[in-house]
């Protein structure tokens, strides 16, 4: 029962980061910041697809959220600009 | 300041409605107790004692997907094919560089090395995930993802033309992407025609013998277990979505030629 609760506090705060990941990505003018925390909360929601047993999820999430998706954004940021503006 | 004031208001704004949804116990736990659905596919993906229904796979999602809702599958791998071709479109008539890459174009000598280890490292592991698929979780589109990492590092790391000289190009990756789509189409039809050829019934995206048709894929090799089609079918999806990836990074990545009027 203790590790089922276990996982319960490390889903909650993962996905309390995730939050948190989420706001800072929305907030940041830096482009390249903000794809940067995009690709934190991915990592966080990777957790928590491992914690709550789809382990296939996680094989897909995290080479394309956290690898491919960046990836393609940075190309894109680098073809106009990196500042966002008022 | 100010935002430090309002990721705290946000995030206590989240606990709160997480703890109201607790209080009233409409939140969703995943439990221990199985809804009888997936107690019968529990029961069917792997059990030899109903050799009709099962699929002969330990691995039951993937026995879903390729199996159970293969249809399904394949139209998704269509809508991939039909977003990268979408790109290609964009990209279409524009003349792309192709110049050798020099020992100063990319980063630094120890970044290059390290990634010429790590490299075939994940494409190692990228053809456990998609080979493995039928047995462990995995398959062949989480595979080709982990395999598409590779491409991108290379062009970040060395250069953008480095993949181009190294003989990856995107003619190659199409017709490598249009292979593993032909092999998906054919895996799925495979049985229905050697039941047209042998005249006894047999269903499209049909994998092991059922109680209506005494045809089967083959569900082992000297032991090994390849589960029939699903084996097939990841592989094709592996090269299918690894190189549609690795196509789209190179479209994207590689500059223009200056147009020559």
């Amino acid at each position: 029962m203790s590790l089922d609760l276990l996982i319960y506090a490390v889903g909650a705060a993962a996905s309390l980061m995730s939050v948190v990941a989420v706001y800072l990505a929305l907030v940041e003018r830096d482009l390249v910041k903000a794809v940067i925390y995009s690709a934190i909360q991915s990592v966080f929601y990777s957790l928590l697809f491992y914690l709550f047993m789809s382990p296939d999820i996680v094989l897909v999430y995290l080479p394309v959220a956290g690898g491919v998706l960046p990836a393609l954004l940075l190309v894109l940021i680098s073809k106009t600009e990196r500042f966002e503006r008022e | 300041m100010r935002r430090v004031v309002s990721l705290a208001v946000l995030v206590s704004i989240v606990l709160g409605m997480s703890l109201l949804i607790v209080l009233s116990g409409q939140s969703f736990y995943p439990s221990e107790n199985l809804r009888w659905l997936a107690v019968v596919y529990l029961n069917t993906t792997y059990n030899p004692y109903l050799p009709d229904f099962t699929v002969w796979s330990p691995e039951s999602v993937t026995a879903i997907v390729w199996d159970y809702r293969g249809l399904d599958t394949l139209y998704e791998t269509t809508v991939f094919y039909l977003a990268i071709i979408a790109g290609l479109a964009l990209g279409r008539g524009v003349k792309r560089l192709n110049q050798k890459p020099t020992d100063e174009s990319g980063l630094s000598p120890i970044v290059k090395t390290v990634t010429k280890i790590t490299g075939p490292m994940i494409l190692a592991v990228a053809a456990s995930i998609g080979l493995h698929g039928h047995l462990t979780p995995g398959g062949g589109f989480q595979g080709g993802a982990t395999a598409a990492v590779v491409p991108v590092v290379f062009i970040v790391v060395f250069s953008s033309f480095y993949l181009l000289w190294k003989g990856v190009s995107s003619q190659r990756m199409l017709t490598l992407r249009s292979a593993g789509l032909i092999g998906i189409g054919l895996t799925s039809i495979a049985l229905f025609l050697a039941g047209l050829l042998l005249g006894l019934p047999s269903y499209v995206f049909q994998n092991i013998d059922k109680t209506t048709s005494p045809l089967s894929m083959p569900y082992d090799v000297h032991g090994a277990l390849l589960s029939g089609t699903l084996w097939w079918f990841n592989l094709f999806e592996f090269l299918a979505v690894s190189s549609g990836f690795t196509l789209a990074f190179i479209i994207l990545m590689t500059p223009e030629a200056e147009e020559k009027w």
